[in-house]
């Protein structure tokens, strides 16, 4: 009896009558540390590609040319927000809770470069690899359509029956060539390493 | 006429029943959604309840990029729930499949191609905030007038 | 005197007290269940298939969404298995957050298994308290790695972000309040009686049959198998002086206060690393190479192994993952829920062997 009497008297209470009928949580505030969508900077994009190649999401990045000035752009439902190109930009484009200023405080960063590699046991020899590439077409415009070119400079040519890779360091892993390649001979390896300290700087 | 549909309207917005299908996600949208019972987000004081039971629910949640044994099992699911009704797609996986989708994948994103997808909440996982945001927002859109607009 | 029929109960694939899809076929007589089946392959998404031939900045991810509530230790089992690949040394301090994150996970896991395991048995009070306490263990994830789920802490060579002194201090202040509620939660637990009766007595397994069925983690030590803990034979942990905890009922409640135990201990241990953590670098940096490895990490469900084979690249040749869950469900079928005296006791013997169904089937 004495514990019904008291929770009436529990539930009449005022507060707990406005706490139930009105009761919201206050709203919440996302927290400052919290890794959301990849956002622009005022810094200005170079069109490395450096975010777009260390993106373990499929289509979440895109860097566009945009009039005169390349612009990175983040799609919602494929972005995963785990926040490594912001890691990975040299330049500081994109921002991301905090990452910014802890790997700035710890000195990291993402180190990263492109290997090519031919398996001859596959490779027809169409050239299509050496016409597709984006640099190979920049650097030397009269590239032929056999994939030969008179030009040193380019990343890859067809030489002898076979593809050469001349300057692998040019490569910026945009898998162009993997695409085109009817039947997958040559490879693209994205090569990462995390670093800090001095080595980070170089 | 206008009378009982106001009521059916406040009532309704004070009482959504929410029912969450798992289609092959990592679960880390599932636990992100169990999350918004807690305490700290509160999602009954709302009026929103989650249970597993399609026959009741108003809100269905879809979860995860759809693999084989869900095709034909999310449309049958979808039909069980009663009208009028509305399904939320939580998490990247119901929208693009998120990494699943790629070279050597058995999931078939993306849930639209089974049943409409009222909204959707991107994210791999979203905050238990967006996931409230979006029910919140989504279901008076559904639920305000639904005799009215039927006829 | 009344004949009882034979029915096959269906539970799943969508029910109430699973979170994930799974289905068990309760054959049953009357209220007692004869024999349980358990379906899987709702979950199939090939992971493992998707891995061959990508780079570990890609796979790292993949290994992560193998499941999402115990993200952690996949990304650190499969990290450090292409460290053993590689020959890359870890500086003692990225040893050390690695443990601190890894246990905040644990936490964050064994709290929503026992959420899982009060929800079942209907006492929802326990379970939001419970949820509320893993709030506050999630927040702690957050300040660390910037998310709370599929955090994408580890990297080969150390770790993402470093842990600062502020957020230190806060995890600490923190980890206060986490072990006093924890406390005031586990002391209802115990003394509950009704907890009591459905958890106590219900879903024995005897030691032989966990080893016999090759049962790991928390539903073997419930059991009283010995060794159990693969954190024993990791360098860190044992620096840290860990001690596996094992209980002999090996019934539901044993099996839920194993994982509250193992809660408090992981609290001990965050504590003796902040105390303890070194100075110095956090990326050692390191190539990854061609190689073979296999290695095994204590899930927050027990054993995870990952197989990997790896090119020159680093790209991932060819993997096999072997998860925890499955031992543990097939044992849960056949030994505890086998001979059930109730249709209700086996949702709830089934979730205290905190069955990972995402793990399960990649």
């Amino acid at each position: 009896m004495r514990s019904i009497v008291y929770y009436v008297r529990e539930f009449l209470r005022p507060e707990w009558l406005k706490k139930f009928f009105f009761a919201k949580t206050a709203p919440l505030v996302t927290p400052p540390y919290f890794k959301d969508y990849p956002s622009r900077t005022e810094k200005e994009c170079t069109g490395c590609f450096s975010c777009m190649m260390i993106c373990p999401a499929p289509e979440a990045i895109e860097v566009l040319r945009r009039k005169d000035r390349w612009e990175p752009a983040i799609y919602r439902g494929h972005c995963i927000r785990c926040g490594l190109c912001v890691e990975a930009c040299p330049e500081d484009v994109l921002t991301s809770g905090r990452i910014l200023d802890v790997t700035r405080h710890d000195g990291t960063a993402l180190r990263s470069w492109y290997r090519l590699q031919v398996d001859d046991t596959l490779c027809m020899r169409c050239g299509n690899c050496c016409v597709s590439c984006p640099i190979n077409k920049q650097v030397d415009p009269q590239l032929a359509g056999t994939g030969t070119s008179s030009s040193d400079e380019v990343i890859m040519r067809i030489e002898g029956g076979r593809v050469k890779i001349l300057h692998e360091e040019k490569c910026t892993g945009c898998k162009t060539c993997e695409i085109h390649c009817p039947n997958r001979a040559i490879r693209v390896a994205r090569m990462v390493e995390g670093v800090q300290g001095e080595e980070a700087e170089a | 006429m206008s009378i009982l549909q106001e009521i059916k309207n406040a009532v309704r917005s004070r009482s959504i029943h929410v029912s969450y299908v798992d289609v092959g996600s990592c679960n880390g949208c599932d636990i992100e959604v169990l999350a918004c019972l807690a305490p700290r987000y509160d999602i009954e004081q709302y009026g929103i309840y989650v249970h597993n039971n399609p026959r009741e629910a108003d809100v269905l949640l879809v979860i995860g990029s759809v693999t084989p044994q869900w095709v034909d099992k999310l449309r049958d699911i979808w039909d069980k729930i009663p009208e009028p009704k509305v399904a939320v797609a939580i998490g990247n996986c119901p929208i693009s499949g998120c990494v699943y989708n790629r070279r050597g994948t058995l999931t078939e994103p993306p849930a639209e191609n089974y049943i409409p997808i009222a909204a959707q909440v991107p994210g791999c996982p979203p905050r238990p905030t967006e996931i409230l945001n979006a029910i919140l927002s989504v279901a008076p859109l559904v639920f305000k007038d639904y005799e009215e607009k039927q006829r | 005197m009344k004949k009882t029929v034979d029915v096959s109960i269906p539970l799943g694939p969508v029910h109430p007290c699973w979170k994930e899809p799974v289905r068990l076929k309760c054959e049953t007589a009357g209220e007692r269940v004869l024999r349980v089946e358990v379906e899987l392959g709702y979950m199939k998404k090939g992971i493992e298939r998707i891995m061959r031939g990508r780079p570990w900045q890609e796979v790292m991810f993949l290994a992560e969404r193998v499941c999402g509530i115990c993200s952690v230790i996949h990304n650190m089992v499969f990290i450090e298995a292409m460290e053993k690949i590689s020959d890359i040394a870890v500086p003692p301090r990225a040893a050390y957050l690695r443990v601190i994150v890894n246990e905040l996970d644990r936490m964050a896991s064994h709290i929503l298994a026992n959420f899982s395991y009060c929800y079942t048995i209907e006492h929802e009070t326990l379970a939001m308290y419970l949820l509320n306490t893993r709030e506050t263990v999630l927040d702690n994830l957050e300040r660390i790695t910037g998310s709370r789920i599929n955090t994408a802490y580890m990297i080969p060579g150390g770790v993402r972000f470093d842990l600062l002194p502020e957020d230190a201090a806060a995890m600490l202040a923190d980890l206060v309040k986490v072990e006093d509620e924890m406390k005031r939660h586990v002391r209802i637990f115990e003394t509950g009686p009704l907890i009591a009766l459905r958890s106590r007595g219900i879903g024995v397994m005897s030691r032989e049959e966990a080893i016999e069925a090759h049962t790991v983690g928390p539903t073997a030590r419930a059991s009283g198998v010995p060794d159990s803990d693969l954190r024993l034979r990791h360098p860190t942990y044992r620096a840290l002086g860990f001690e596996q905890i094992t209980r002999t009922e090996g019934d539901n409640f044993a099996r839920v206060m194993v994982r509250f135990q193992e809660v408090f201990q992981s609290i001990d241990l965050i504590r003796k690393c902040i105390e303890t953590l070194p100075d110095g670098p956090i990326r050692g940096g390191g190539l990854c190479r061609a190689g073979e490895a296999t290695y095994s990490g204590e899930a927050p469900r027990g054993e995870l192994t990952y197989s990997i084979k790896t090119d020159e690249y680093g790209r991932v040749l060819d993997i096999a993952i072997r998860t925890p869950s499955i031992m543990n469900i097939e044992a849960c079928a056949h030994s505890m829920i086998r001979d059930a005296t109730s249709i209700a006791d086996v949702t709830s013997t089934f979730i205290s062997s905190d069955p990972c169904i995402a793990c399960n089937e990649r």
